[in-house]
């Protein structure tokens, strides 16, 4: 597929691109998907639910509040189905339409869109900041340049400040920033990340799709012939050559494309797709946009570029059904039944039981066998509850503890410390299992049973 | 194709971009695991907030990524003098 790229020194500096603006369905559908996404970035953190910040990842107190639910460390299960799950819709939306996560929804190409467009409001479109660039500096370049400069950088301190806020509640962190007053790590990060947007986006743009980005090496991988990618048709544009739109390309032996360029000066990453699909192309389909626009012009069929398969090329059926795409949404459904299951069902309680290590058992005045634990309770749950704690596993087990139920308020953790007595006559074994069950005593579904083991003397 | 035909800045980024994507993954599981609070209870940090103990020990991670990415890259290196 495409032309062998041809090696013209992966290590030369390359000329810096300026994407001509361009306008169209494309173009129209990665504008929503930037309002959408940075709609949706930007907005999020101000929500409240239950009086405290809806979407709040609390590092410093260890907790991440999503909306209703609160997760744990110990939660992190949870975290990793959710990757999964995303590498594998990552996957299926790769084999089904290539690279639609780059051309429309990448963090990246989103922020760079942005950018982009605040570069062209200040500076023009592609040939005036051409003309910018090579001009020598004089008042109106530094006026316009720092204008730019700016604008991204205003840009970017806000974006640092809003990341910064899914991890501090950012009511606390606007007031505190407004009068310079945030702790070192919260100025650190919030500076790192507004450096980093303003770089990326500013400067490294495409740069970090082609050199950097992991996926962008191994997506080739998720192709096959019946993947939507985006094309030239070489057949109906070849031979390509300049002429007057009253001429006839047949009589002048020339195919569709008049070759103005157009599409090489849209693209992002510099490419020409006229040269076949290529590894930098991020399916932006800019070219496509302009290429139509240009049609348009000419009375010429639209499509000369476009969506379409390697099968649809060569005029074969194109098969949506594939056994590729079946694997990858099967584990995509399950997965994302089982996570939503897995959490509906989630019980807000956690046990850990630890056993005294000093010793392992101890023999009472009474000639008892008793066994000293720690309960750790983690109360999960979004309401304050008692608990009962009880224990089954060896009969005639006594059970000494402060209190017959324990408090923990929401959001919580309880150490409770207790000791298991046991006649050794019924001590039957050396280590035997014990089970502790911890119970909210005003909802019995919230139940942990953890399995310990109590020790004693050689059994009998 | 030789490694010098790589400008030094280039050279560096290939080293700390990987290190710094790992990096970030070993904080992220380091710290689920163990509550740095609790790790520096004992000892003369005991007064870093979590908040700064995260940023350190996502440094020191990084520190050592890019350590072991530089030490692939320097090994890499012919060593036979006669294939220079």
């Amino acid at each position: 597929m495409g032309k062998k790229d041809n090696t013209d020194s992966l290590y030369a500096s390359d000329p810096k691109i300026y994407p001509r603006a361009v306008s169209g369905l494309f173009a129209m559908w990665r504008s929503i998907g930037v309002f959408v996404l940075l709609g949706i970035y930007y907005i999020v953190p101000w929500l409240d639910w239950a009086n405290r910040q809806a979407v709040l990842f609390d590092l410093p107190n260890r907790k991440f509040h999503i909306f209703g639910l609160t997760f744990w460390p110990q939660d992190f299960f949870y975290f990793a189905v959710i990757l999964i799950i995303a590498a594998f819709a990552l996957f299926f939306f790769t084999a089904i339409a290539g690279r639609l996560w780059c051309g429309y929804a990448c963090p990246q190409t989103v922020w760079t869109e942005l950018f982009l467009w605040i570069a062209r409001k200040v500076e023009g479109d592609r040939p005036k900041q051409i003309k910018l660039d090579k001009m020598p500096w004089n008042a109106y370049k530094i006026r316009v340049k720092a204008t730019k400069h700016f604008l991204w950088l205003a840009l970017a301190a806000y974006t640092g400040f809003t990341f910064v806020g899914y991890f501090t509640p950012i009511d606390e962190l606007a007031s505190r920033i407004v009068n310079l007053s945030l702790g070192p790590w919260e100025w650190f990060w919030v500076i790192f990340y507004s450096f980093a947007t303003w770089g990326n986006a500013g400067f490294m743009r495409e740069q970090v799709c082609i050199y950097m980005c992991p996926y962008a090496r191994f997506q080739s991988a998720m192709f096959d012939d019946n993947t939507l990618i985006i094309s030239y048709d070489e057949q109906r544009g070849e031979p390509r050559g300049s002429r007057k739109k009253s001429d006839d390309p047949d009589s002048k032996g020339l195919g569709s494309c008049i070759d103005c360029t157009l599409c090489v000066q849209v693209c992002p990453t510099g490419i020409d797709i006229r040269d076949g699909l290529q590894y930098q192309c991020i399916a932006c389909s800019a070219c496509i946009d302009v290429c139509d626009s240009v049609m348009d012009k000419m009375n010429y069929e639209r499509g000369l570029i476009r969506y379409t398969t390697e099968n649809a090329k060569q005029g074969k059926s194109v098969n949506l059904f594939r056994p590729r795409i079946i694997v990858y949404a099967t584990a995509l459904i399950l997965m994302t039944v089982s996570l939503a299951y897995a959490i509906a069902t989630r019980i807000p309680l956690e046990v850990d039981i630890l056993r005294d290590r000093t010793r392992l058992f101890n023999e009472t005045d009474e000639g008892l066998i008793e066994n000293t634990y720690s309960l750790q309770i983690i109360n999960k749950d979004e309401q304050n509850h008692h608990y009962i704690i009880t224990v089954s596993g060896i009969d005639g087990m006594k059970m000494i503890i402060k209190s017959d139920t324990v408090q923990i308020k929401s959001g919580e953790v309880l150490d409770v410390p207790l000791r298991l007595q046991i006649d050794p006559y019924d001590l039957k074994k050396r280590s035997a299992e014990i089970l502790m069950t911890v119970t909210a005593v005003d909802n019995p579904d919230i139940q942990i049973i953890e399995p310990t083991r109590f020790l004693g003397p050689t059994g009998r | 194709m030789s490694d010098t035909a790589l400008p030094t800045c280039q050279k560096a980024v290939s080293i700390l971009w990987p290190a710094f994507l790992t990096a970030g993954v070993a904080t992220i599981l380091f710290f689920t695991a163990f509550d740095p609070s609790v790790l520096l209870q004992e000892t003369r940090f005991a007064d870093t907030s979590r908040m700064g103990a995260y940023t350190i020990g996502f440094f020191l991670f990084w520190l050592l990524t890019t350590t072991s990415c530089a030490l692939t890259c320097f090994f890499r290196r012919p060593c036979n003098p006669k294939q220079n």
